[in-house]
């Protein structure tokens, strides 16, 4: 066995015992920016209210805001009746299957959401 | 009252999966308008398929929609056929024409699963499949007002609106808008110049809350005769018409998510130009917008 054969074999042992990258909500502005939160559960509530899985301190965010819920491969995001609304890319919607990139805006809030692999 | 309106298939002439159209990529044309509990379904491309599971996953209430169809090239009939609720005997799908004395829609939908095409017959959908029509262009369909306009496309096609309650969606699809622009030479000469569209078309889309128009081209790849409009002559009917959101949809079977983000960037640029309070963006599956 080469010297090169044996640093592949230990490349790929190493690619394969890293952790698998989690999907995360990034938030870039906003009270408590920045600040980044691995999306570890089937549906993931982020609010005001201290119940909330990623609670936000901020006046112009609702209690329960909105909801991640996986779905297969993806999460989709579902505005939870909020007063002021959930922005994707600049758009008001009410549900949105997430992409890799798309940015959430709640009140004074914006998160980046990244897809991950687990 | 509730209006929610849901993209489920938003490419053009063909299905586009892989990793270069991740966000904007997939199904072909399929819109599910819900309005109150009137659940109105604007074609049935490729995205109709995952339509009916849904409608199946979310209530075990007997699926009782309106189907209306643009016309009935392929991307806009193809999912007809996967529609689960289709083979249910409690389903009752009413199936429409425009005009009273016509059944071209019912019989295509038909034709499409006879034996050389398709392994099940039409005959062996179990649910209630009921040929309808809009009365000649308008009628009141559960309360909403249901509008259809013929638009400019080989073998015609058309657009449809649903008001209520003050609220009103616009569905216009497969219409080669450009061929339709008053001041023609001008797209060449000056294609920075407000493209005028006629009366009727504007009126047909007036004050529209949402319109989802077919902006399949950008004004250089644009292809005369094919029936699709260009982005920016479709950005100028939105603007003229009052509308306060424009959906770009039927994307190009060779457009990445780059491309489509292009076309949408372009489009904020000649909003901006123009000075209109108009968002824009592209159509995208999976995304539900909440009107009225
Ligand atoms: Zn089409
Ligand atoms: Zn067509």
């Amino acid at each position: 066995m080469t010297e090169e054969t044996t640093l592949d074999e230990l490349g790929i042992a190493v690619r394969l015992a890293a952790p698998r990258r989690p999907f995360v909500l990034i938030q870039l502005e906003g009270p408590g920016a920045p600040r980044e939160v691995p999306l570890e559960l089937p549906e993931f509530v982020v609010g005001r209210s201290l119940q909330a899985h990623f609670t936000i301190d901020s006046s112009r965010i609702s209690r329960q805001h909105f909801t991640l819920r996986r779905q297969g491969p993806d999460y989709l995001l579902t505005d939870l009746d909020s007063a002021n609304g959930v922005f994707l890319n600049g758009v008001r919607v009410h549900s949105a299957v997430l992409r890799d990139g798309d940015m959430v805006q709640i009140g004074d809030v914006v998160l980046l959401y990244r897809e991950g692999d687990g | 009252m509730s209006l929610f309106v849901r993209f489920w298939g938003t490419r053009g002439s063909i299905p586009t999966p892989g990793h270069s159209t991740r966000r904007y990529g997939g199904n072909t044309s399929c819109v599910e308008v819900r309005v109150d509990d009137a659940l109105f379904i604007c074609d049935g491309g490729t995205g109709m398929r995952e339509l009916g599971e849904a409608l199946l996953a979310r209530s075990s209430d007997p699926v009782d929609a309106h189907l209306l169809l643009s016309h009935t090239h392929w991307d806009h009939i193809q999912g007809f056929p996967f529609f689960l609720p289709a083979y249910r005997s409690t389903t009752t799908l009413r199936v429409y024409d425009v005009e009273r004395d016509d059944d071209r829609v019912h019989r295509l939908l038909l034709g499409q699963m006879r034996p050389e095409y398709f392994p099940v017959d039409f005959s062996e959908l179990g649910s209630r499949i009921v040929p309808s029509h809009l009365d000649g262009g308008c009628t009141t369909i559960e309360g909403v007002t249901v509008r259809a306009f013929e638009q400019v496309h080989p073998g015609r096609s058309f657009a449809f609106s649903f008001a209520k309650g003050g609220t009103k969606v616009v569905y216009a699809t497969d219409s080669e808008l450009d061929r339709t622009v008053i001041n023609r030479s001008d797209i060449l000469d000056r294609p920075h110049a407000l493209r005028a569209l006629p009366r009727d078309a504007l009126a047909f889309v007036a004050d529209a809350d949402l319109l989802i128009a077919d902006a399949q081209y950008n004004d250089d790849d644009y292809r005369d005769g094919w029936g699709h409009a260009r982005a920016n002559t479709v950005v100028d009917f939105a603007i003229q018409a009052g509308a306060k959101q424009l959906v770009l949809f039927h994307h190009d079977p060779t457009q990445t998510d780059a491309d489509v983000d292009g076309k949408v960037e372009r489009a904020m640029a000649r909003i901006r130009a123009a000075g209109a309070a108009l968002t824009v963006f592209g159509a995208r599956e999976g995304l539900e917008l909440k009107l009225g």
